[in-house]
């Protein structure tokens, strides 16, 4: 069963489409990435997974149950961390992890769950005062009561610093390991690169990327141009290096010699010239990045993307 | 149940609230106030429900409508305005679980000054020159309580009805003045028009008696001074217009009931 359904989901506001016939399925158990620039229709989408908006046409089905008219029974399974969420100001840290406890009708204890998310030491505090990392590893905390089937995270990495980043890679990934699905949105590829199965990429309300990490780096080419200079390189030499396994291309003009590869062999590479007598004075390398076809996506003209 | 868990830590919310502290110092001091004024002179006595008659009259239907407009008029819109309502959603909470939570958790903070406001003027009364009748103060508390749990009901529906704390916040001021002044304001010059113009219209099938018992029932402070005044007097449900009595009890039930509902309605339906 999936853990999330979306087919044909469309949401018009007034004069907006904010997300536009979408198809989408999570598999129980995947770390799924959500991606797309601010704008793009992921929290809508989101919003619509959690029954705060409505889809104008199109189903929803989350752990099994319709969205809409089931949303208490999928809301006790999920744990939500919401994007532009605000907390009770006059409550304090336990009080807050306290009321989801009591919510869910969870048996976890708020002190373990503050020290996971590394807020104990502010438990007594009134959450007013918390900075918006605290605020975020607050509700994040909220979204771990009850040890949920499914973890919805709305750009979590907002508000935090890149060490509280990667402790959030980390508990996504432990809630993994348990065998939760994670459903997570960011702007950044960085943040989910590390530990996302499968990402899906948004942009103006329709999906235009959904693959496995790795899927996405070969579609980039996943290959790297290495440029040396070098004292001088026969044509033996460069037949040399094409032969290498892994070495896509190779051209070389004396002074210069141009080899595109996997990223692997750049060092049998070197190691090959510099055996057959080829002194390698410098060299640079330039990779297309996932960075790069992320902006591509999300940047590029949309045409060319979906075509 | 999940109303349980919101209504709780709505009070617990509320309570820590400043403008409830407030509120509550304010009710206590004007009580305890009319209280010490209208005593009775030295060498008479008076009893404790001609006190509860006076504040009836004025100050718990002046200020406990506007206590309870003040707490509970931005209950779900301001939370859906900050986006803490996000994170209760978060939580396997339906719609209606919010609402009537927040019915629930505001009317019992609003009982805090209620109760906290009778407690210091009953000292006062006990070792005043009165007879103090324990069993209709503590009944009138529970009628004040009453009353402001209609209000809170009103607000709470009005602000799951409403997208905008701006709209929260006149239609609160509206509220109170319409039930508060211009409900009073109106009716004589009401009483002037019907006697100039020789009664009431043909087509309102009601005597100018009739139309003025349903203005006075209808204002939710009016079926509280019908039912209270009718407790104080020892003869609610026995003695008097007994027919008005439970007309006012049905009146303030479904003031109590009927805005949620409608704000419930209106709430489910939104996209927050």
């Amino acid at each position: 069963m999936a853990a999330i359904e979306l087919t044909g989901v469309t949401k018009r506001y007034d004069d907006v489409t904010a997300v536009d016939g979408l198809d989408l399925t999570v598999p129980e158990g995947e770390v799924f990435g959500f991606l797309g620039p601010n704008g793009a229709g992921k929290s809508t989408t989101i919003n619509m997974i959690l029954d705060f908006v409505r889809p104008t046409t199109g189903d929803v089905s989350v752990l099994g149950y319709d969205a809409q008219r089931d949303s208490v029974a999928v809301r006790q399974r999920t744990g939500v961390l919401p994007e532009g969420f605000d907390i009770y100001d006059r409550l304090t840290g336990r009080k807050h992890v306290e009321f989801a406890i009591r919510s869910k009708d969870a048996t976890d204890h708020p002190d373990e769950i503050l020290e996971r998310v590394g807020i104990a030491d502010a438990a007594d505090r009134k959450a007013g005062g918390y900075s918006k990392g605290m605020r975020q590893r607050l509700a994040l905390g909220m979204a771990l009561v009850g040890q949920p089937d499914l973890l919805i995270l709305d750009e979590p990495s907002s508000g935090l610093d890149p060490a509280g980043a990667k402790e959030m890679r980390e508990i996504v990934r432990t809630e993994a390991d348990r065998g939760a699905t994670v459903f997570f949105s960011s702007h950044v590829l960085g943040q989910v690169e590390a530990v996302c199965d499968r990402v899906g990429i948004m942009r103006e309300g329709t999906l235009v990327a959904e693959d496995s990490i790795e899927g996405l780096r070969d579609a980039a080419g996943g290959e790297e141009r290495l440029e040396l200079t070098v004292d001088s390189a026969s044509s033996d030499d460069l037949d040399a290096v094409r032969a290498l396994d892994g070495v896509e291309s190779v051209s070389g003009d004396g002074g210069t010699v141009v080899v595109s590869c996997e990223s692997s062999v750049k060092t049998k590479v070197l190691s090959t010239l510099e055996a057959r007598g080829v002194t390698v004075k410098d060299f640079e390398t330039t990779e297309a990045s996932l960075e790069d076809l992320f902006l591509s996506y999300t940047e590029g003209q949309k045409q060319e993307v979906s075509a | 149940m999940s109303w349980e868990a919101i209504a709780r830590k709505d009070f617990e919310d509320a309570v820590r609230s400043w403008w409830l502290i407030g509120l509550t110092a304010l009710f206590v001091l004007l009580t305890s106030g009319i209280a010490y004024f209208v005593r009775p002179p030295a060498g008479q006595t008076a009893s404790s429900n001609d006190i509860l008659n006076i504040l009836s009259g004025t100050l718990v239907t002046t200020l406990i409508p506007l206590i309870a407009l003040i707490m509970a008029y931005s209950a779900i819109v301001g939370e859906r305005e900050t986006g803490s309502l996000k994170l209760l959603l978060s939580l396997p909470h339906s719609r209606a679980d919010v609402v009537f939570g927040k019915v629930l958790g505001r009317s019992a903070a609003i009982a805090t000054p209620i109760v906290v406001g009778f407690i210091l003027p009953a000292l006062a009364l006990a070792i005043g020159p009165f007879t103090f009748d324990a069993g209709s103060y503590i009944g009138y508390i529970l009628l004040t309580a009453l009353l402001g749990t209609v209000f809170v009901a009103i607000a709470v529906g009005f602000s799951a009805a409403v997208r905008s704390q701006q709209l929260a916040t006149a239609g609160a001021m509206g509220l109170y003045l319409v039930f508060v002044p211009l409900w009073g304001a109106a009716q004589f010059p009401l009483q002037i028009y019907l006697q100039l113009s020789g009664g009431v219209p043909g087509w309102v099938p009601l005597t100018g008696q009739q139309l003025f018992r349903m203005i006075r029932l209808l204002n939710p402070t009016g079926s509280f001074k019908i039912v209270s005044g009718a407790f104080l007097n020892g003869e609610l449900f026995s003695g008097g217009d007994v027919t008005l009595q439970v007309a006012a009890i049905a009146m303030l039930l479904g003031w109590l009931s009927l805005p949620p509902l409608l704000g419930l309605w209106r709430f489910e339906q939104a996209d927050l």
